[in-house]
């Protein structure tokens, strides 16, 4: 029998706490959830109900205030021991993809230039062989050599999804990709990320408040006043 | 290509805003084309000096004891007041034991009053045949050649008297006021020094032409390799009435006196680098607070602190270099323009070129820039590096 | 150190009087545009500098031109195809009312440089020697002299030989008067020297092909008289 294959993430009371003067505000207060290497997971919740704050902490662009958080088995964060951004760093690009709700792209970039950036800074072994794959995979190709200004919102997002990609990260992180799209253009994206998750194994967690966009996802956690209030069908 | 090198992305970055770009490079050109023309002409003046100096030929000048100021006023005014020493003093100074050579010589103005509107000078400067080009060393000829007797009524010109004269080897010339004809015998090359402009007779035939007997303006003197000059000078000062220039005293001197100025423009030049240098800051640092948001993706796709601060930093410094290049070029393209305005401006210029711009110049001075450039750029690089991802991208969503 | 100054003031001032014969220009400018130019046209407001040589303007077919409308050769080491010619449009307000133009021309003992002053058609009204070596130099420095050549223009020049000195058919070149027959090389001189000037304004600025062209010249100096 084979040893069980650790959660991609998993939070154990997790706690971030932002300090507002004499104020201590919870963004996220006790979360503690995981999610397994393949799966898909959304989170949603209403404004203000820590969804951001949570990704953030889960995607090491931010140190959480208690708690513990474990990647892949390995423990990143425990005892409010707060890492250097140097090491923060180090993790992010190693583990993670990420994508906006704006898309970040670089105005004086082509799609290509765009979608390689990540290289500059840092390029895991084999990554490079990947990219003709992914601008076909996301039907941005016949566009490499446009600006930005050139494309369209739903193109704009999914060269920021091949950014996001071109270092094979485990996993991705998407924290309101649609809210700058119409519905159409939301429709696509929500299919493209089931699309990468069920087709290239990738681990997806996404916020969002558009409930049919969360329903791509096989699992829907809702969160509210920074805890998790449940699952949704 | 599978990958953008961090150079490309700092360039591409700096053609985002491209006003502020080029207002930002004009700045540092300007300073640039300063310091270039300054160094220029610090290199220019002093090369010229020599060259003037060197061709004189002598090492040292006796001449008249009297005010000089005066005397080189008044020559200049009235073609009167000049000093005159006695003949007999070549004598004197020639069998003296550090002397090489002597050469006599007697200038003399007159004013022309069929030049121009209400008339200019013409200045001739007497030599002796013998020993001029002995002690000279370095006379060229572009047509014809030297005098041919030592009381001749004869002249050579240097090139540009001979041009605006349209005198060519065989033509009389009249000198005016005196309405003597001379025969032109030789016209010299081109030199880039006073000789130029310089019209030569043999000083028995100026001192006739001139009704002066006996009297000099200078004697040019030669010393010996071995000679102590310092004595020698001594010795000269004991002479009745003449007074000794050396000439080595005289371009320290005027190096001096260019000197002292040269460190007040420097110090202009150095507080418009200085300003130029805030601008660049003020700039980059503008620049990124304004791109915050992307510097914390930069973050997030894996760029560590010091990939943002090579990357701003790169920005600066080639803001730098292509100011720097700009200044450099615009100093090359004006400076026959610089050297015209410094002519205007400065009491006494040496003939020849006085901005002297060459690629080693060139180099230093786009060192200096670029240096300013990575000094610049340290507090806006170490900023931007410092940014946090989730700072810099927090302020779009708080949900 | 005082002592020291007066030495190099001496002597740099003496170095600059020996370069009062160095001259700045090759070519024929005005010595004070400013001054000259309001002297001969009192009624002018403004004036433009234009630059000109045969060399850039035709080369070696202009200068053929030139040397065939004048009957003799460019002679000498100072009279080339490469000489830079001023030429002066002077203004009354935004109105063009003539031209100055002088040349160089070799004189029996120095150089001369002679002035026109001449109206928008290329008709001389003022005569001037800006610069004359000649032992009758004050003869002709007269404005008596000067005065012979108002209202001449090229085509009064055109049966004048420069070489001999003979008009054929006689006309009003041959009818002005030399005030020193003992100076006839510079007389001759004079009048070679009006119509190669003539010749050159014709060419650069009135009539012939190429003169458009100079209309529109790419170097232009503006000087505004006060």
């Amino acid at each position: 029998m084979s040893a069980p294959v650790p959660p991609a993430i998993e939070a154990i009371d997790l706690r971030r706490i932002y300090r507002r003067g004499a104020e201590e505000i919870p963004a996220v207060d006790g979360v503690s959830f995981s999610v397994d290497c393949g799966a898909f997971v959304s989170i949603v919740g209403p404004s203000g109900s820590g969804k951001t704050t949570l990704i953030n902490v889960l995607g090491c662009l931010d140190n959480p205030t208690s708690g513990t958080l474990r990647l892949g088995g390995q423990t990143i964060f425990e005892r409010g021991k707060a890492l250097s951004e140097a090491a923060l760093t180090r993790i992010r690009r190693e583990v993670f993809g990420y994508i906006f709700q704006k898309f970040y792209l670089i105005s004086t970039l082509n799609v290509l230039e765009n979608v390689v950036l990540p290289f500059t800074f840092y390029q895991k072994p084999g990554a490079g062989s990947e990219v003709d794959r992914l601008l076909k995979l996301l039907e941005i190709d016949h566009r490499r050599s446009h600006l930005p200004g050139q494309l369209s919102g739903g193109e704009m997002q999914r060269v920021a999804v091949a950014r996001a990609l071109v270092n094979r990260p485990q996993i991705l992180l998407a924290d309101e990709p649609t809210g700058n799209l119409d519905t159409k253009r939301s429709e696509e994206i929500g299919r493209l990320l089931k699309d990468l998750n069920e087709r290239e194994g990738l681990t997806v967690i996404l916020v969002t408040h558009n409930l049919q966009l969360a329903r791509q996802a096989q699992r829907i956690v809702e969160l509210r006043d920074g805890k998790i209030w449940g699952r949704l069908p | 290509m599978k990958k953008i090198s961090l150079f490309q992305v700092a360039y591409k970055n700096l053609l985002r805003k491209k006003t502020r770009s080029i207002l930002t490079l004009v700045g540092i050109g300007l300073a640039g084309w300063v310091l270039v023309s300054l160094f220029g002409f610090n290199q220019g003046y002093e090369a010229s000096l020599n060259r003037d100096i060197d061709n004189l030929g002598f090492q040292m000048l006796v001449i008249a004891k009297g005010c000089p100021y005066e005397a080189a006023t008044l020559m200049l005014k009235g073609g009167t007041g000049l000093k005159y020493l006695k003949e007999d003093v070549v004598g004197l100074v020639a069998r003296e034991p550090e002397v090489e050579g002597v050469t006599p010589m007697l200038m003399q103005v007159v004013f022309d009053p069929n030049k121009g509107e209400s008339g200019g000078f013409s200045a001739f400067l007497g030599v002796d045949p013998k020993t001029f080009p002995t002690l000279k060393g370095t006379l060229k000829f572009h047509t014809g050649g030297w005098f041919t007797e030592s009381e001749a009524a004869e002249a050579v010109f240097g090139y540009e008297a001979a041009e605006l004269e349209q005198r060519e080897v065989g033509d009389s010339y009249l000198i005016p006021e005196k309405n003597v004809e001379v025969k032109v015998v030789g016209v010299l090359e081109r030199t880039g020094t006073q000789d130029d402009g310089t019209i030569f007779l043999p000083f028995r035939t100026v001192q006739r032409v001139f009704g002066i007997s006996n009297e000099l303006t200078g004697i040019g003197i030669k010393v010996r390799k071995e000679a102590d000059i310092a004595k020698f000078e001594e010795k000269m000062y004991a002479l009745p009435d003449v007074q000794v220039v050396s000439l080595a005293q005289v371009k320290t001197t005027i190096m001096n006196l260019v000197g002292t100025a040269r460190v007040l423009v420097f110090s202009i030049a150095v507080i418009a680098i200085l300003i130029a240098m805030m601008g660049v800051v003020n700039t980059i640092l503008m620049s990124v607070m304004e791109r915050r948001q992307e510097i914390g993706i930069l973050k997030s796709m894996g760029a560590q602190a010091l990939d943002i601060f090579k990357l701003v930093w790169l920005e600066t410094v080639i803001l730098c270099l292509a100011g720097g290049a700009v200044g450099s070029v615009l100093a090359v393209g004006t400076a026959k323009l610089t050297d015209v305005l410094v002519r205007n401006l400065l009491p006494y210029a040496p003939s020849g070129g006085l901005v002297q711009i060459n690629v080693r110049l060139v180099l230093v001075t786009l060192g200096v820039v670029t240096l300013i450039g990575l000094l610049s750029g340290i507090y806006p690089s170490w900023r931007a590096g410092r940014l946090r991802p989730l700072d810099a991208i927090r302020s779009e969503v708080e949900s | 150190m005082s002592m020291k100054i007066k030495l190099v003031g001496w002597l740099a001032l003496g170095l600059a009087a020996a370069a009062v014969a160095l001259y700045a220009a090759v070519g024929c400018d005005l010595n004070d545009p400013d001054r000259d130019v309001k002297r001969l046209f009192p009624e002018s407001t403004s004036y433009k500098t234009l630059y000109v040589s045969i060399a850039k303007k035709g080369g070696e077919p202009l200068l053929r031109k030139v040397e065939s409308r004048l009957g003799d050769t460019f002679k000498g080491l100072y009279e080339t195809a490469d000489v830079p010619y001023t030429m002066y449009q002077i203004f009354r307000g935004e109105e063009l009312i003539g031209y100055i133009h002088g040349v160089n021309q070799k004189g029996q003992y120095g150089g001369i440089q002679v002035f026109l002053a001449l109206d928008t058609k290329g008709v001389i009204r003022g005569f001037y020697f800006q610069k004359l070596t000649s032992k009758a130099a004050k003869l002709f420095r007269e404005p008596a002299f000067g005065a012979q050549f108002v209202g001449l223009s090229l085509k009064d020049f055109e049966a004048y030989d420069v070489v001999t000195g003979t008009e054929d058919p006689p006309g009003r070149v041959g009818r002005i008067k030399n005030p020193d027959p003992g100076s006839e090389s510079d007389f001759r001189a004079a009048l070679r020297g009006a119509k190669k000037n003539l010749i050159l304004v014709d060419e650069f600025l009135l009539g012939s092909p190429g003169a458009a062209e100079l209309k529109s010249p790419s170097s232009i100096q503006l000087g505004v008289q006060p």
